[in-house]
């Protein structure tokens, strides 16, 4: 009696294993599908259509366990992107046209267009840009996306400057604001940030 | 049936069935009669139950050698064989355990044989039943030294000593819960309420069942049927203020009186956005349904049982806890919460889906009356889905989804005297983790193929009325075969080439295939003694040393974890873990008042921790990175349970835990260790309201002052400039105080059942704070005031 319980529990546990075990097949590769690693942005004097085209993409680690790295900052000072700022020329009391458009190039042969997907789901992204002056003067554009609340998600804006400054910029592409008006600081919106890209504008 | 006696003796009628044997059950260490024991005649039906005194009769005995088999509830079964020529009158000692809960600061019971001398801490069945809504992590955590690490409020995993996670074993019903145990935000995916005994060994001392759960284990049992044509059940009906939630709890048994028996249990729970004291927690909701069905039959030399559970859930994550980047982590710190929408039942994302499928089989055989044989195939089927708030043809697409299949095999013998129990057996497991592909992110955890299989041998010896011995032995073998893609960047920057560059089979885009079979061997030990120093006074010393084999986890997740905005590495390297804990238990068991005090200290080597060790940029700013490092760990603790009852109408209560944990090296402490939490409890009754009683219960818990730093520095815009904040994710909230009142009355008789009601209050003073953890602290209080009224029905 024992020994049958035992030799047909060896059986079955052999069983399990043969089958389990038949397991060779690789698993396909995951892309990362929604990432967004590059954000251009051209910007157009309005008054005689030239145009300037700025590319923000990063990618890198930084760790301070390995041994030969040459980061140069202290390890716990973290400066969100790495590197010179972009400075973008602007001319004073004058109108520009900034369009902002977002790309996937996580497989480097397929640069999808992200912006489509964005517009689409208009209700759900805004774009802000966050200045550290006021000198600068920001709407929305003709052509801009207007969500079904009629809100403006600010992909294309229309910058008038004054007099001369340099002003720090942070733009934030938003995923779910808990709102689009009223809006003065990027703490307003709430929501979560797809991208953040940082320029200097250099208004002379 | 007609019996011709050959041993004829003196009796005329001695050939007749008409003899009469009466008995009486005694406690062995109180002399105490011990009721509702059953008495059943080997290789018959015939069986009956002691009395209030002890008592039991069986009549229609025929002159022969019989063998008897007593069990209770609390008791080690016992068998005695009698050679029965007369009538006679017997008295059968039992080495019962257990006087009346009353008298006891935790309720202890020897329902099952776990085979091992260290402290079990139970539950009764009203502690369980009042936290029945709560999941199994809230029930536990009113035992002292256990503590909950929650994501939220509805999704919590116990704490044990300091340790949680693949440190923790829970064990159902005799197998182990493979559940991906390994994340932090991810709960036990089993209802509490489909056993009826729940039980915690603080240590890795069930070495049957476990050999690398160095926290603690926790043992969830259904009690075995009675063999009596009977069906009963019980139904418990809650309902809850905060998030208009309430569940329904309903369990029935059909037995026979041949050892038959059915039984049906089965859970539905909802509720939606619970509250903060001052706003709605968006998106906090969760439904859950639960089924389980046993069918077995209890003979009395042997038993079978099949069983089979479903346990799904769906739990929303607090909605402002979705962020993108440090950035927007720093903004949630430094407001109080960021959504809140009005209440709602509705679950958007993010949120988890679990599904978790058991079926096993189980057969037992007693091959003499000391030795007794089990064998128990099980197969558990776990599915979690985790849902993010993505863009585009994603959206509803879950971003993790893991498929973990675990078949398990094992044997038991098990060998019983006077004097000592052995237990010993071996065991098979094979288990596939399956990341469905398709998810459009990377694979949080890889597809891994795990074989164990290993032996071990448990043993317990009674020296005297006033010693006890425990030893036990395990080994396991384990190979993991896994299948991992690297990206080049991480690949790279990691410099994994000379040494994972043999394993590469295939490379696509950026990434690298790696396939490597990773083998462990692991050896697991402990020793205890119990030493009863007198009637009252007990001292327990329980070592354990434990080895444990890295998860796939801690060598292989590769992730980011939105609610923190990091970024998590495994550490390919990682060698197998030892533990050492040395835990002592003074307990004075009997009389008005009772203690247990149980002081210990845990040594790790080679201990698994995630530190912060880095940065990663993107787009959308930088991430930390966190990996899994080996360090050397010391845990020291002491955990307090107290009880003493000042007349027959009114008792208090304490327990409380405190556990200090630190890298030996740096001598910085570890993070996520519970703070010092104190919980007093006063339970009284009023004169002349019989079927009436209260508690009212108050825990503190302190301030952790003992954290390591993982701050960040984040540079962000204000007030017109560009300045430098720190992100702190690391200094632990203020301690509170949650004050709680439990209402009872009953029970009132209806027909055939029992009728109990309760009504408790949660948090009655609506007290703000945040519990250190809560992996969501950062972005909004913990849950408000909750009135509860409770209907138990006993059919």
């Amino acid at each position: 009696m024992l020994k049958n319980i035992f030799t047909k529990a060896f059986v079955f546990a052999i069983i399990l294993f043969v089958v389990s075990c038949d397991k060779d097949d690789s698993p396909d590769p995951e892309n990362e599908e929604e990432a967004i690693t590059k954000a251009v942005l051209v910007v157009t004097n309005t008054s005689d259509n030239s145009s300037e085209t700025y590319n923000f993409e990063v990618e890198g680690h930084h760790h301070d366990h390995d041994d030969d790295h040459t980061d140069d900052g202290d390890d716990d000072d973290v400066d969100d992107h790495e590197g010179e700022h972009m400075e973008v020329e602007l001319e004073s009391n004058s109108t520009y046209l900034f369009e902002i458009t977002f790309f996937n190039e996580s497989d480097p042969s397929n640069s999808i267009d992200v912006t489509k997907e964005i517009i689409e789901e208009a209700d759900e992204h805004v774009f802000f840009y966050e200045l550290t002056d006021s000198s600068i003067t920001i709407e929305s554009a003709a052509g801009d996306t207007i969500d079904s609340s009629g809100d403006p998600i600010h992909l294309k804006t229309e910058w008038t400057t004054t007099s001369a400054a340099i002003v720090d910029i942070v733009a934030y592409l938003i995923h779910e604001p808990i709102t689009k008006t009223g809006v003065s600081t990027r703490t307003d919106l709430g929501g979560s940030t797809d991208a953040e890209i940082e320029f200097e504008a250099h208004v002379e | 049936m007609v019996n011709i006696s050959l041993l004829a003796t003196g009796f005329i009628f001695s050939q007749d069935c008409d003899l009469k044997l009466e008995g009486k059950i005694i406690d062995l260490y109180s002399d105490s009669p011990l009721e509702a024991a059953v008495i059943e005649v080997v290789g018959t039906n015939t069986n009956t139950i002691s009395t209030a005194d002890g008592l039991f009769t069986l009549t229609e005995q025929c002159p022969k050698k019989i063998k008897l088999k007593i069990s209770h509830l609390n008791c080690k079964d016992l068998f005695k064989e009698i050679d029965l020529r007369q009538s006679e009158s017997l008295s059968f000692y039992m080495d019962h355990h257990v006087e009346s809960l009353d008298e006891v600061v935790v309720a202890e019971e020897k329902t099952n044989n776990l085979s091992t001398t260290a402290k079990i801490y139970s539950l009764s069945e009203s502690e369980k039943d009042r936290n029945s809504h709560d999941g199994l992590t809230g029930v536990l955590e009113q035992l002292s030294g256990v503590h909950a690490l929650s994501t939220g409020n509805s999704i919590a995993k116990p704490v044990i000593h300091g340790m949680f996670g693949s440190r923790i074993g829970i064990i159902y019903n005799g197998i182990m819960l493979e559940n991906q145990q390994w994340g932090q935000d991810h709960a036990p995916n089993v209802d509490v309420n489909a056993f009826d005994n729940v039980r915690v060994i603080k240590g890795a001392s069930a070495l049957k069942y476990t050999g690398s759960n160095p926290g603690g284990i926790v043992i969830l049992q259904s009690s075995f049927p009675k063999k009596i044509d009977s069906l009963y059940g019980k139904t418990i009906l809650s309902g809850m203020s905060n998030g208009k939630g309430a569940s329904l709890v309903s369990s029935w048994t059909r037995s026979f009186q041949n050892g038959t028996y059915f039984t049906a249990q089965g859970t539905i729970k909802k509720s939606g956005d619970l509250s903060a004291p001052n706003y709605v927690l968006s998106n906090t909701g969760y439904n859950q349904k639960n089924v389980s069905l046993a069918f077995g039959k209890n003979d009395t030399e042997s038993d079978w049982k099949i069983y089979f559970s479903y346990f799904n859930n769906e739990t929303g994550i607090l909605k402002s806890s979705h962020i993108g980047n440090v950035g927007d982590l720093l903004r949630a710190i430094e407001s109080d919460t960021i959504v809140i929408n009005p209440f709602s039942y509705q679950i958007n994302n993010p949120k988890q889906l679990n599904t978790h499928y058991t079926t096993s089989i189980d057969y037992s055989k007693y091959l003499n009356d000391k030795e007794k044989l089990s064998l128990k195939y099980s197969w558990q089927k776990n599915n979690r889905k985790e849902y993010d708030l993505r863009r585009g043809a994603f959206k509803n697409t879950a971003s993790l989804h893991l498929n973990l299949d675990t078949h398990h095999f094992n044997s038991n013998y098990e060998w019983t005297s006077s004097f000592a129990e052995v237990n010993s057996g071996l065991f098979f497991e094979i288990q596939n983790n399956f990341s469905t592909p398709g998810t459009g992110t990377k694979r949080l955890i890889p597809d891994y193929l795990k074989t164990r299989f290993g032996s071990y041998i448990t043993a317990i010896i009674h020296k005297n009325k006033n010693f006890d011995f425990g030893l036990g032995l395990r080994h396991e073998y384990l190979s993991n075969d896994v299948h991992k893609y690297y990206h080049n960047i991480r690949w790279e920057s990691e410099n994994y080439g000379p040494r994972l560059g043999p394993y590469v089979i295939n490379e696509v885009l950026s990434q690298k295939l790696v396939k490597r079979k990773i083998v462990f061997n692991t050896f697991s030990f402990n020793a205890g003694v119990v030493f009863k120093a007198s009637k009252d006074n007990t001292l327990g010393v329980q070592f354990n040393y434990v080895q444990r084999a890295p998860d796939i986890a801690e060598m292989f997740s590769d992730g980011l974890h939105h609610s923190l905005a990091s970024i998590e590495y495994g550490n390919p390297f990682l060698k197998k873990e030892t533990t050492q804990k040395l835990l002592l238990d003074f307990e004075k068991k009997y009389g008005f008042f009772t203690y247990i005090i149980s002081p210990y200290i845990t040594l790790g080597k080679n201990f698994i921790i995630i530190e912060q060790s880095g940065f990663e940029q993107s787009i959308r700013g930088a991430f930390p990175v966190w990996e899994y490092v080996p360090i050397n760990a010391i845990f020291k603790g002491v955990d307090l349970d107290l009880s003493y009852k000042i007349n027959r109408k009114l008792r208090l209560r304490n327990n409380t835990s405190w556990v200090e944990a630190v890298n030996s090296d740096t001598k910085e402490p570890l993070v996520n260790i519970p703070a010092l939490t104190i919980k007093n409890q006063v339970e009284f009754s009023i004169p002349n309201w019989e079927r009436f009683h209260a508690s009212v219960i108050s825990k503190n818990v302190f301030h952790q002052h003992l954290f390591p730093n993982n701050n960040n520095i984040t540079s962000t815009l204000e007030n017109g400039k560009k300045v430098d904040k720190v992100v702190d994710i690391s200094t632990p909230p203020d301690g509170y105080m949650d004050l709680g009142l439990d209402l009872n009355w009953g029970p009132y008789q209806l027909f055939s059942s029992n009728i109990n009601i309760s009504l408790s209050f949660d948090n009655i003073l609506n007290t703000r704070y945040r519990n250190y953890l809560n992996r969501l602290r950062f972005y909004s209080d913990d849950i408000g005031r909750n009135v509860m009224l409770q209907l138990k029905i006993k059919h």
